[in-house]
């Protein structure tokens, strides 16, 4: 019972991190239907925001009190990133936007290569340590371990999510950008400024990842420039799982498969645990051709 | 609207047929005697663009004639390599063998990871295929039949008779061969019945189905034979490398070959072609940069894959079909002189 | 017609000349300047593996830059061809080409085995003597090159010494967690298959981690109930810092042992605190070794880095064909090997280095180290 109870902490911390990266792939795709490969790499210029913030703040990081320190490492590199992504948008994305729909996914790919070399070059591939802000207390109940980290990062990512979610569903901008979603001539049509908010969607998807990647820094306590491929593939996986364009499909998606991960390679083997959740993936596609929460959309002809 | 003018005028020496065949022979011509004067360097530089020609050609089936986001085009080409590999390690059976069995076989996986793709929306289908290149690769690591994460070494050379394939030089014709092969049978595809099938269902799969074309056996067909190629080159690269091991078929390695495609031009041959030499050659060029700035070599790279793809999204060789259904959206060049002459154009029948 | 006609064939010309124009103009930047002699590296520059690339190529770098001060070799300055070579095959067969065709004398590198066997092709083809220092993988030496040697050691030997530490601690129930990558699995396996030997030891739990992912917690977690004596990591230190890590703050039962990769100061800083109750075998560091003091102190000195688990190997590999070229007086390939087969107890930073009949190293003497006050210290 205790390996059980660890393994499912184990999972929602993974999941969290992927919840958060999948949130923007979902916005961004349900958006304009990219798959934007570069988001994963947001996610890791996120984490070395953090890291700058923290080395330039240097002495002063330790007198000040958490409660400042803390929200600043994540509010500055979710403002910087998500800028980052918004530019990004309007550089690579927009003038491609009437493409055909391959050209800005290789856009996309050019996108995060090119972030990728640029901290390859700045960190000389070095794998950069990433100071700890977060209390390191770890609570042991019985054989199950959990640390105060643990505890702070599933609540601050369900928060986070909270509010993405109200803000889709509850606001002006939400609704136009869920207007664009559906049909972006007419939104424009209705008089939607549709650049604005797409350019608000690429901010909102990049502070989010940024947001996971300072977690993920001061969590694992290592950072390096090929981070963000692996989760944001990963990530990428869970979109897909939950239903893409939906975001709590992302959301579910991104805890079912740090769960689904961690209790394969906790149950079954490490080395398959890959191999396992893609099955999965795919069986869950097959009875439902658009993720778990995805909308049916009915062709009409 | 960023774009190239879409209206320039087709180059003379490509529009007769004669033109067409002499610049062709000679090209053919160039392939064959230069090698003999390059060194080995060069030659293997042609081999490789030789097998990720192949490798283009055949995920252009799948994702240019088809329409299908195939993101897992290498686990075909680990198919091929590893039986080619293991068969001829351990049975010692020959190369020559190992070439329609590796495609046949390529074939068949085609058509296993095509089967839960089909009912899948465009972007849907990437995310399986990814996967199912993932399932591939681990599954080679793993098994210890394929040699575990050291995959097979000491792979023999191709004989023919007394002759053993020994030099680059020698690997390169036999590169060139297979890749013509593919030229040959992937441009024949594409103006076939089948081809014209694929275009349909890329272009609205509804509509096809109504006009009565089987759309699930035109999309297993677009996916087994576009991964027979793969297998083709996987055997070659079994026998190229002596020794193969499952970090040739990552899925950095189907990015790669995507990029070919999407980069030379969606459905169009020369195009793909094209794709092959600049992502083999582009991260080469550099190679004389010091050290510690070699990563500047793929830097430039993925600069020139974005800004190719912002002020060419059709490609650098597109069809002419794509330029054309690209620029159709221009509303700008309605009743413009350019219309008037694309229209004359299409009047005179031009090839498509 | 004739329009037409004369249009292809200017074109055609065109292509034609084009390819030839590419040619002579990079053959031209290769040929060696008369007066200088060139070595090769080819391994990881860029990508997931170009720490440890990098580091390597610093060595290779530092070890010519040694012998340039004392006037070269045969009183011919030396020069370092270094190649990318980022872990995938078609990649180092290029590379391999590469170096063949800009004339080096001998080639140092790479880091994966997958990259070493078919590059080792290549090179035996050419005559050129390969020594590798981080290649380990048996199959190297055991495709029937003379001209293949390595001054690192072998997955079974590395196997057996694990196997007889573990023995000496009275474990019974073992765990061996690997990577999936050539050199992890091949001294899983190799520590596997030593463990056999010793009746009442048995394995209880062997798996991999994917490399890169940052977190163990799941496997670690299906450990802890399985309640192992010892743990064996074999894979890189970027992984084995954060095992080890987690490793202790999920209180899994028993010691904690990694593979030589995690010989270097990335260790101690990614495991923290955790680093002192890990255990780790390997060859003895340049740190440790009293001729190899100058070595640590100039690399440090000359790249700010501290090196790494490698550096030490190819610098020793660089030093030796230097050596080689120097004591017969050629650059001839031939020559070269047969001086390399010869060679007994060359003092190297990782101790005396001998080849055997295979190009293996004899007897590469390992031994065990943990952590204490942030320093690597031996621990037997």
């Amino acid at each position: 019972m205790d390996t059980f109870l660890q393994q499912v902490i184990n999972g929602l911390t993974l999941g969290s991190f992927y919840a958060l990266v999948a949130l923007g792939y979902t916005m961004v795709y349900g958006i304009i239907r990219l798959i934007n490969f570069a988001h994963g790499d947001l996610f890791m210029v996120g984490a070395f925001a953090g890291l700058s913030l923290l080395s330039s703040l240097g002495g002063l990081a330790g007198k000040m009190s958490p409660f400042v320190i803390i929200p600043l490492v994540f509010i500055v590199p979710m403002a910087t990133v998500g800028l980052m992504g918004a530019v990004i948008e309007r550089l690579a994305y927009r003038p491609l936007r009437r493409a055909p729909r391959l050209s800005p996914l290789i856009t996309a790919i050019g996108v995060s290569l090119a972030l990728e070399i640029a901290v390859e070059l700045l960190t000389k591939a070095q794998y950069q340590l990433f100071p700890s802000v977060l209390p390191s207390t770890v609570w042991s109940i019985g054989n199950v371990v959990i640390s105060a980290a643990q505890v702070l990062i599933v609540p601050v990512t369900l928060a986070l999510m909270a509010a993405l979610y109200l803000f889709v569903q509850r606001t002006m901008l939400g609704k136009a950008m869920r207007a664009i979603a559906i049909d972006q001539d007419t939104a424009q049509m209705m008089g939607i400024n549709v650049d604005s908010l797409i350019s608000l969607t690429f901010f909102v998807g990049g502070a989010l990842a940024a947001a996971a990647g300072v977690m993920f820094g001061t969590y694992y306590g290592s950072i390096n420039f090929d981070m963000g491929f692996l989760l944001g593939l990963k990530a990428f996986t869970a979109a897909v799982l939950g239903g893409i364009g939906n975001i709590p499909g992302a959301m579910l998606g991104g805890y079912l498969l740090g769960l689904l991960e961690t209790f394969a390679a906790g149950y079954i083997s490490g080395e398959w645990k890959d191999v396992f959740a893609f099955l999965i993936l795919i069986g869950v596609l097959t009875l439902r051709p658009t993720g778990i929460l995805g909308e049916h959309v009915v062709e009409k002809i | 609207m960023l774009s190239l003018p879409s209206r320039l005028p087709r180059p003379a020496w490509l529009t007769t047929p004669l033109s067409r065949f002499v610049v062709a022979a000679i090209v053919l011509a160039a392939l064959v005697v230069v090698p003999f004067g390059l060194n080995n360097y060069y030659i293997t530089l042609l081999t490789n663009i030789s097998v990720y020609a192949m490798l283009g050609l055949g995920l252009n089936i799948v994702v240019g004639y088809a329409g299908l986001l195939d993101l897992g085009y290498a686990a075909f080409f680990a198919i091929g390599a590893y039986v080619a590999a293991y068969l001829m390690t351990t049975y010692n059976w020959s190369f020559w063998l190992m070439l329609p069995l590796g495609a046949a076989l390529a074939a068949v996986f085609g058509i296993i990871i095509g089967a839960p793709t089909l009912r899948l929306r465009s972007d849907y289908l990437a995310i399986v295929t990814l996967g199912f290149g993932e399932i591939t690769r681990i599954s080679a690591t793993n098994f210890s039949f394929t040699g575990g994460p050291n995959g097979i070494p000491s792979i023999p050379e191709p004989t023919l008779g007394n002759f053993t394939f020994q030099t680059p030089l020698q690997y390169y014709f036999l590169a060139l061969a297979l890749a013509l092969v593919t030229l040959f049978c992937v441009a024949r595809l594409g103006n076939s019945r089948i081809g014209r099938a694929w275009a349909y269902i890329r272009e609205d799969e509804l509509a096809a189905q109504a006009m009565g074309i089987n759309t699930t056996r035109i999309k297993l067909l677009a996916y087994a034979l576009g991964a027979v190629w793969a297998g083709l080159a996987g055997c070659f690269l079994a026998v190229q490398l002596t020794a193969i091991d499952p970090t040739s078929f990552t899925f950095n390695t189907s990015v790669q070959i995507l990029i070919i495609v999407v980069l030379g031009g969606l459905g169009s041959i020369p195009g793909v072609i094209l794709g092959a030499v600049v992502v083999i050659v582009t991260p080469e060029l550099l190679r004389f940069l010091p050290p510690d700035q070699q990563p500047l070599r793929l830097l430039l790279f993925a600069l020139a894959l974005i800004l190719l793809m912002i002020f060419r999204p059709e490609g650098l060789w597109p069809s002419r079909q794509r330029r054309r259904e690209m620029h159709s959206y221009d509303v700008s060049l309605v009743g413009t002189a350019e219309a008037a002459a694309e229209a004359e154009l299409v009047q005179e029948g031009a090839e498509p | 017609m004739k329009a037409t006609i004369r249009h292809s064939l200017v074109a055609a010309l065109g292509i034609v000349a084009l390819t030839f124009a590419v040619a002579p103009v990079a053959a031209h930047a290769t040929v060696p300047k008369a007066g200088t002699i060139k070595l090769g590296y080819f391994g990881p520059l860029t990508g997931s593996n170009a720490v440890e690339g990098i580091d390597m190529e610093n060595a290779a770098k530092l070890a010519i830059d040694n012998w340039n001060k004392k006037g070269g070799v045969l009183g011919d300055q030396i020069t370092l061809d270094a190649q990318d070579s980022p872990c995938v095959a078609a990649v180092a067969v290029q590379a391999a080409q590469k170096l063949v065709t800009d004339g080096v004398v001998g080639v140092v590198g790479p880091y994966c085995s997958s990259d070493a066997i078919p590059a080792s092709v290549i090179y035996h083809r050419a005559g050129i003597p390969f020594i590798t220092g981080a290649s380990t993988n048996p199959k190297l030496t055991e495709q029937g090159f003379d001209d293949v040697f390595r001054t690192v050691g072998r997955d079974d030997e590395q196997g057996v010494f694990a196997a007889s530490i573990m023995a000496g601690w009275h474990a019974k129930r073992i765990a061996i967690v690997h990577d999936n990558t050539t050199y992890a699995h091949g001294l899983a396996t190799q520590t596997q298959v030593a463990l056999a030997k010793h009746p009442g030891m048995k394995v209880v739990f062997f798996d991999a981690i994917v490399p890169g992912s940052r977190d163990f917690t799941a496997i670690l977690t299906r450990i802890r109930s399985v309640k192992p004596d010892v743990t064996y990591f074999t894979g890189y230190v970027a992984d084995g810092g954060l095992f080890v890590k987690q490793f202790v703050s999920l209180g899994v039962p028993g010691r904690i042992m990694a593979g030589d990769a995690n010989n270097g100061a990335e260790f101690i800083s990614l495991a923290g605190k955790a680093s002192e109750k890990a255990f780790i075998t390997g060859a003895l560091l340049p740190q440790m070794v009293p001729s190899a003091a100058g070595f640590v102190k100039q690399f440090t000195a000359k790249y700010h880095l501290a090196p790494g688990p490698y550096s030490g190997y190819t610098y020793d590999a660089m030093n030796i064909l230097l050596y080689a070229i120097q004591k017969t007086g050629s650059t001839n390939g031939a020559t070269l090997v047969r001086f390399l087969k010869g060679l007994k107890n060359y003092p190297g930073v990782t101790g005396p280095i001998t080849f055997t009949s295979t190009g293996d190293r004899k007897q590469i003497q390992y031994t065990l180290l943990t952590v204490r006050h942030g320093q690597f210290v031996r621990a037997m």
